[in-house]
């Protein structure tokens, strides 16, 4: 046994094998998405399959074991250790990042070339917005909807001023002159992890996350006790809100409002996390009905336990499903939580099966590393692009618009923002808005020369390359072969945005291995129905199930004896058209005929989408 | 020029062997140490082969760790750092240099030679280091293994005796895997080194006539190929490398072409010079001034 994977190992059953050899012969001819719905839902499993023996490495834990609590054998720990009885550490708040891809293959290239070709260029002439290129089949909630649960998945922490890296900026460069230093842009690297190196990581750095890995809804609960206390109202078990129903301010953090985790807090976080806050006490109120007896902490815990599995849910088969419109990922991310409702199938595979029965319940499984959110997981996790520059801000109740910026929506401008439009006209503001695409040219002109307290000036889409090649992720044409798919040997074959393929040729002067990944999956032509490129989505199909699979609070432990009966039927008949609506009643006619949340809303009053 | 062979499932290599060419390729920055097993199916065995020099704990063989890893450069430094008190080592090992010294002179050993080297080089670690016709064969195992066909190596894995030879030069070694590496592969160079020197010394007046630091030069061996891969395509120099190409760099061919640079058979200022690259030339000079005493003292 190797201390490389914790002893954990993949065991393919022979069902796979097969399943795996005929659709090698069937992909030679025909690509994932052009089959038939079923046979693309199969080959989903079987890619996920492949990945999960081949695409999970374990970079040791770099933290201490933690100490035993009461409850966490039957709650959610508030720093996410113990979610495994057997390895407490694993997934806890400050374990490392994990890989996707063997160690070796990620180490980041030598100081000549980590900075090559520029960062700033390709923020400039790759990334930067020329005309806002909206995402027509989703709503601005789903843009926010993701930063909402990368909050609660990762974070490498704020960068603090050492050794930053030093990026010359070209003549004619519109960087301003007083954030240059020796006529270079800074950018500051990620923070260190200073806890001992195994020896057997090789050349591969390594980094701590500093929020539980876990899918628990860390961002609302926060990643360790300290902060749980701090957001709770220490009756019923509900968190701290104010008289008009909203979260209070985090004294700690101008302008954010007092959850678990408030860094980059803007609008769009703030209507989720009130939103999910309210949910949560609801909770409170229905399990207190049926548990009079239990405290304030056990309310807490299990109305937490409900709140993440239900967030957990709406990603699942709402968020998914409405960012990437194709069927059979329809198809299989339902199956992924509630299993195929086939009662042959289920007869034949039986209740462990995936498949016939769903992630949800199935025995837990690591398959082969312990569970961690990976760097190539953040890496992909680049979507920046969603977000728009300016958004037009409706009242539910009238006609017209206000035309706001989104650099004023966020920050120290966010509670005072929230205050003058309000919870119900935000939300269906964010509704009946557009993101921004996730392509080339897209990139939010406010993030590219953005103020943020602590910080100097960034140029986040700069950021974004260098954060990357600074982890060590693998550039995109790697990146492609190490997630099963073909090398591309032109830029053509990337991308046929008119003129990208040029415009990359020149910048990385012809050499098509070293397209970063951000720009590969940018630029990369989408299948029908995706919202993002389809290497992007190779890491998804993974880390998507093993976010369940490997909870043993969706798997071996999602039952009543932990959830109760309340809590799974909660689960079972919510979604967030459901929750939005319980809260935020005026709704109703926004939501009227919306079938997925996260799509276009009904505009009540004054001008109709622009594409309708 | 590189000889480079692609047939598409089954290899994609190329063979360096021009002396400059190869330190190109060897510093650059697309070429690695590690083996992804990509190409084809020979680009898997090789890569499947070396997966074995690890600690049972998953530890590296320091030979194989790549060039931006941190303790790889901990570990030359200090390795290198050790091996340059080469009078003091060089005394350590006088018994067993004194016993190559009549080896090359011409004495029948009573035991094996590559014996006396293993402990030379075991005690350059440990000063009780103690070989054994055993810890050669285990040594001479994982030899054969890195250069065996398919069936051999089939056969050295499922018989058992990979496992064995490793157990074995790894307990020797006490778990120091430079020193494990010095034992088992690093010093067949050295044994290469020493029979031909009793080749040379027993040609005519060969052993009076020629200085220890020409027998060096005329004996001296270096790997006869190293591998690497390349993780990106590239144009190095003049050679288009594709991605996933297994590098087979040709040592000892191009040092036959540097013959008067001894520091080319160890890398010596490239960033993966080898620690020994003071020592074994002084080893080396040393067994020949022992044996030409030996002879003089005979006479």
């Amino acid at each position: 046994m190797s201390r490389e994977n914790d002893g954990f190992v993949f065991h393919r059953g022979l069902l796979q094998a097969v399943l795996d050899v005929a659709f090698r012969v069937i992909n030679f001819f025909v690509r994932w998405d052009h089959l038939p719905t079923l046979l693309g839902s199969a080959n989903l499993s079987v890619f996920r399959e492949r990945l999960r023996e081949h695409n999970l490495r374990h970079t040791g834990y770099g933290t201490t074991p933690p100490g035993w609590s009461t409850g966490n054998d039957r709650w959610r720990s508030a720093d996410g250790s113990f979610n495994s009885l057997d390895h407490p550490r694993m997934g806890m708040a400050g374990a490392r990042f994990g890989r996707n891809f063997p160690l070796p293959e990620c180490v980041p290239d030598s100081v000549d070339d980590l900075l090559e070709p520029s960062p700033r260029v390709i923020s400039m002439e790759l990334l930067a917005r020329d005309t806002f290129i909206p995402a027509t089949s989703l709503n601005l909630l789903a843009a926010a909807w993701i930063q909402f649960e990368t909050h609660n998945w990762f974070s490498h922490g704020v960068p603090e001023p050492e050794n930053e890296f030093k990026i010359p900026l070209k003549t004619g460069d519109t960087w301003p002159e007083d954030e240059r230093v020796d006529g270079c842009m800074k950018i500051r690297r990620t923070v260190p992890d200073r806890t001992p190196r195994e020896p057997w990581l090789g050349a591969t750095p390594t980094f701590r996350n500093l929020n539980s890995h876990w899918w628990d809804a860390g961002q609302i609960y926060g990643s360790d006790r300290d902060r749980q206390m701090q957001i709770r109202s220490k009756a019923d078990g509900k968190i701290e809100v104010g008289s008009d129903g909203m979260l209070p301010a985090d004294p700690a953090h101008p302008g954010a409002d007092l959850t678990g985790f408030n860094d980059n807090w803007w609008v769009g976080l703030s209507l989720l996390h009130n939103l999910f806050a309210r949910e949560h006490n609801v909770i409170c109120d229905g399990l207190k009905t049926r548990y009079p007896t239990w405290n304030d902490e056990e309310l807490f815990q299990r109305a937490r336990l409900i709140n993440a599995a239900l967030i957990a849910k709406i990603h699942t088969i709402e968020w998914t499903p409405g960012i990437l419109g194709h069927p059979a990922l329809d198809f299989s991310m339902r199956a992924n939580w509630s299993g195929i409702p086939c009662r042959v199938l289920r007869a034949v595979l039986g209740e462990n099966s995936e498949a016939a029965y769903g992630i949800i319940r199935s025995p837990t499984d690591q398959h082969s590393a312990p569970y961690a959110m990976t760097e190539e997981f953040t890496a992909v996790y680049r979507l920046h692009p969603l977000i728009p520059d300016d958004m037009d801000v409706r009242r539910i109740d009238a006609a017209g618009v206000e035309h706001c910026k989104l650099v004023d929506m966020q920050g120290r401008a966010t509670r005072k923002f929230m205050e003058t439009h309000g919870f119900v006209d935000l939300l269906y503001s964010f509704g009946t808005a557009h993101p921004g695409a996730i392509r080339l040219h897209n990139y939010p002109n406010f993030l590219r020369q953005f103020e943020k307290d602590g910080q100097p000036l960034l140029d986040m889409a700069a950021i974004d390359i260098v954060r990357d090649r600074e982890r060590g992720v693998p550039r995109y044409n790697r990146f492609r072969e190490l997630v099963g798919k073909q090398r591309v040997k032109t830029f053509e074959e990337i991308t046929s945005i008119p003129g990208a393929a040029k415009k990359m040729r020149a910048i990385y002067k012809g050499d098509v291995d070293r397209v970063d990944l951000m720009v590969g999956l940018l630029a990369e032509d989408l299948p029908d129905g995706f919202g993002f490129s389809d290497s992007a989505f190779r890491i998804f199909i993974l880390m998507a199930s093993r976010r369940l699979k490997s909870d043993r609070f969706f798997t071996d432990d999602y039952r009543a004896e932990i959830y109760t009966d309340f809590g799974l039927d909660w689960i079972q008949n919510n979604g967030m058209k459901s929750v939005l609506l319980r809260h935020v009643p005026q709704l109703g006619p926004a939501l009227e005929g919306v079938n997925n949340a996260f799509a276009p809303w009904n505009v009540l009053r004054g001008s109709a989408w622009p594409s309708s | 020029m590189a000889l480079i062979i692609t047939i598409p499932g089954l290899v994609r290599l190329a063979l360096v062997r021009n002396p400059d060419e190869l330190l190109r390729v060897n510093d650059a920055a697309v070429v690695t140490r590690s083996l992804s097993g990509r190409g084809g199916l020979f680009n898997r065995s090789v890569a499947a082969k070396l997966t074995v020099f690890r600690a049972p704990d998953g530890d590296i063989w320091p030979a194989f760790r790549d060039r931006h890893d941190p303790l790889r450069a901990a570990h030359q430094a200090s390795l290198e750092s050790a091996l340059s008190k080469i009078d003091a080592l060089l005394q350590q090992i006088a018994p067993e240099i004194t016993e190559l010294g009549n080896y090359v002179g011409g004495r029948r050993a009573h035991r094996s030679m590559g014996v006396v080297v293993q402990q030379a080089v075991g005690r350059l670690f440990f000063p009780d280091y103690l070989a054994s016709e055993e810890s050669y064969a285990a040594a001479r195992t994982l030899q054969a293994w890195s250069s065996a066909w398919p069936l051999r190596a089939a056969w050295l894995r499922r018989s058992g005796a990979l496992k064995a030879a490793l157990d074995r030069i790894q307990t020797a070694s006490r778990g120091n895997m430079a020193c494990a590496h010095a034992t088992a592969l690093a010093m067949n160079n050295i044994v290469k080194s020493i029979e031909l020197m009793r080749e040379l010394a027993l040609h005519g007046d060969n052993l009076a006539k020629i200085e220890p630091k020409d027998a060096l030069l005329r004996t001296l061996r270096a790997p006869a190929r190293v591998v690497r891969e390349t993780r990106d395509g590239d144009f190095i120099g003049l050679i288009r490398l594709r991605s996933r190409t297994l590098v087979l760099l040709a040592v000892e061919n191009a040092r036959q072409q540097r013959a008067s640079d001894p520091g080319f058979a160890f890398f010596a200022g490239a960033w993966n010079q080898c620690p020994a690259h003071g020592l074994v030339p002084a080893l080396l000079s040393n067994v020949w001034q022992a044996a030409r005493t030996r002879a003089t003292a005979g006479a």
